[in-house]
């Protein structure tokens, strides 16, 4: 007989299992459909996978205890009108609009094709039932196969409204896509779960926008668990927008897994203001040469928000470069974590990485852990990292009191120059602007 | 405009200024010398409003109100002009946009109403011609990696923005070469008018060639030890500060 381990988080577990089954009664029909298999099967995993714990190097500074207390419900979905999503629509921006309530898409206000300049947009359901389905099928085998983390194992169980975005080959995509997802928690605990995959293919050019808020008007908490995946073929060039400003309730997961083949552009760009407790993980492997990752990153953590952003570049093969630069805020009681892992493998010759973390710790309570993590095997690269935690510089401060700025209006301006530096990176000046706004609006929060 | 009686000043509790009177009235340009190390920097940041800088007794009355009991920002909103030794570099703000911000909070604060962009911009362009600045400068980070001649123009364009009624120009001529210095006295003298004052801190007599003064202070080890018109300062230039510092000595020891 085997020794019978006690698994601390067994009935947040069988709570899932019960979700996932009582969601599987009301499908009707579509039990039988490639993608509810996939979804049986990552369901079955989810009892010989653990969640984390902080005794877990990885989550040393984040516990997921609160997440996994609540007594979650999925895909209850309310009609939400134009009128709802107009906060979060990017002033100026021409783009494909998906809006996702409750991890549900809503076609009749989203605003998305007809696709042109190469771009096709389905749903991981029905790729998966057409011609040249083997593609996808690869990639959800792949991702489930030895697969040891329990939040991308529920990602694939319950993420029903998947999206395969595809830019084929030579393809520049002229209109970005934004997929706009909005929490709308009331008497429910939502459980939203939503899963990119994203095929960039040889010397193709593309941006995807993913905006995490929370529906106007609504309250409570709910639990946001985000899986993307993005494949970077040969000389492609991929941007990424993450902005969050999700519900001062509510609970963010994301994972972002990209793989870049050669000479191919990744860049990420991260928001993140709201939720109770964020957790994104960041992950690029470099597969050939000639690469070039960019990851930006801005947080802003007020009253008991805890933000925690972990990220990973590995630089396996030799010529590759990588820039990463995250700047933050933490205040009031509130708490950021930021673990940036570069490895520099021992074939990674001429590997060029720099990794800058700065944050502004500006009140007694509020905590930030920053660990910037060099691994450098190869003997001829040039790495770089450094992290600096601080206040305000008060001679600055000073400096523009003494022009006639209020004390508070002086900080702000620092605090927003502080953070402005980031946003500098951002190419598409919708997008920043828009950004911009969001920071701002955090500010007056 | 400017009233001190016997301000006294410490700075980590070691006393600077050790009884300072001064008056100045509108429209009078007045020049604080002295050897180094004396409290003509604590004198001007004390005026300014810098908090390390705490005054231990007298008073200084600023258009009849006691100026001590005001904030840092309230000096300012009140006509009260630092010049800084040495700007501060602040990445990130652009120096349009804080020219801007500071000219309508102060507007605002005076119960003037706002500028907006057109006249702003106006007012902008007509201050950078008089400060003889590179429009470009304005697109950049508020001081960052400006030159030293730059980051003087950079706050003689603020002052002749805010237009303040009393402005006090801390050592700004020190370290500049002739070209810098002369923008410095330009500036100061298209201010002068006979309802602003000036208080200019400075260590040489050479700026004073340029900005003609009508009062010349020595500081001494915290007191002014010798007032008196621009020949003073003439004097000082030729003569240094030993027999200043001399006479003063005798007259405590005895």
């Amino acid at each position: 007989m085997s020794t019978i381990v006690q698994d601390r988080f067994a009935e947040a577990k069988m709570r899932f299992q019960a979700l996932f089954e009582a969601q599987e009664n009301r499908l009707n029909g579509q039990q039988g459909s490639a993608l509810h298999q996939f979804r049986r099967k990552a369901l079955g995993l989810l009892e010989e996978v653990s969640f984390p714990t902080r005794r877990d190097e990885e989550w040393k500074y984040t516990s997921i205890n609160r997440l996994l207390q609540a007594d979650y419900t999925v895909g209850e979905s309310p009609r939400i009108t134009e009128a709802d999503i107009r906060p979060f629509l990017i002033p100026g921006l021409d783009c494909h609009l998906f809006v996702f309530v409750n991890g549900q898409l809503q076609e009749s206000i989203s605003h998305c094709g007809p696709f042109a300049d190469g771009l096709s947009v389905k749903t991981i359901a029905s790729a998966l039932e057409e011609e040249g389905a083997e593609e996808v099928e690869t990639i959800l085998t792949e991702m489930l196969e030895g697969q040891k983390d329990a939040f991308k194992v529920l990602n694939a169980a319950f993420a029903s409204n998947g999206l395969l975005i595809k830019a084929s080959r030579n393809a520049a995509v002229k209109k970005p896509l934004y997929l706009l997802h909005l929490a709308a928690p009331g008497t429910n605990v939502p459980f939203n779960n939503h899963m990119n995959l994203t095929i960039a293919e040889p010397n193709s050019d593309l941006s995807v926008m993913e905006g995490y808020f929370q529906l106007p008007g609504s309250q409570g908490s709910y639990f946001h668990n985000q899986f993307s995946y993005i494949q970077a073929g040969e000389n492609a060039h991929v941007h990424q927008y993450r902005l969050q400003k999700e519900g001062l309730e509510g609970f963010l997961v994301s994972n972002t897994e990209v793989e870049q083949d050669g000479n191919s552009t990744f860049t990420s760009f991260a928001l993140d203001l709201g939720g109770r407790l964020v957790r994104n993980n960041l992950r690029t492997k470099l597969k050939a040469p000639g690469t070039t990752t960019n990851y930006w990153g801005t947080y802003f953590a007020k009253g008991e928000q805890h933000i925690d952003n972990h990220t990973f570049i590995d630089h396996a093969v030799p010529h590759c470069v990588s820039n990463e630069l995250y700047k933050g805020i933490v205040t009031d009681k509130a708490t950021g974590v930021f673990n940036g892992k570069v490895l520099v493998r021992k074939d990674a010759q001429k590997t060029n990485a720099f990794q800058q973390n700065s944050s502004l710790v500006l009140s007694e309570k509020a905590a930030m852990d920053t660990k910037p993590e060099l691994e450098i095997f190869a003997d001829d690269v040039r790495c770089s990292h450094g992290a600096t935690i601080g206040q305000l510089d008060e001679s600055a401060v000073f400096y523009l009191r003494s022009r006639g700025l209020p004390d508070a209006d002086a900080r702000a301006m620092l605090q927003h120059a502080f953070l402005g530096e980031v946003a500098e990176n951002i190419k598409l000046e919708a997008v920043r602007s828009f950004t911009e706004q969001l920071v701002h609006s955090k500010f007056e929060e | 405009m400017l009233i001190i009686k016997d301000l006294k000043v410490s700075v980590e509790e070691k006393e600077i200024l050790q009884g300072i009177n001064l008056e100045v009235k509108p429209g009078e340009v007045h020049a604080i010398m002295g050897p180094n190390g004396s409290g003509k920097s604590t004198l001007a940041n004390v005026l300014a409003g810098r908090e390390e800088y705490v005054a231990t007794s007298g008073s200084v009355l600023y258009q009849g109100e006691n100026l001590l009991e005001k904030e840092v920002d309230e000096r300012a909103q009140a006509g009260i002009f630092l010049a800084f030794q040495y700007p501060v570099e602040i990445p990130g703000v652009s120096t349009a946009n804080f020219l801007k911000s500071t000219v309508n909070a102060v507007r605002k604060a005076q119960g003037k109403e706002e500028l907006n962009a057109v006249q702003m911009l106006r007012l902008m362009r007509d201050k950078i011609k008089m400060v003889g600045m590179d429009e470009k400068l304005l697109q950049r980070s508020l001081n960052e990696g400006f030159s030293g001649g730059e980051k003087k123009r950079s706050e003689m364009l603020q002052m002749a923005l805010l237009e303040p009624r009393l402005a006090i120009l801390d050592e700004t001529d020190s370290g500049l070469d002739i070209d810098a210095l002369r923008i410095v006295a330009d500036a100061v003298n298209q201010l002068r008018s006979a309802d602003r004052s000036f208080i200019i801190v400075t260590h040489y007599q050479r700026l004073l060639n340029y900005i003609v003064p009508d009062y010349v202070h020595v500081l001494y080890k915290g007191r002014i030890v010798k007032s008196g018109d621009k020949s003073l300062a003439m004097q000082l230039e030729e003569q240094g500060y030993d027999w200043i510092k001399e006479e003063a000595d005798s007259v405590a020891s005895l």
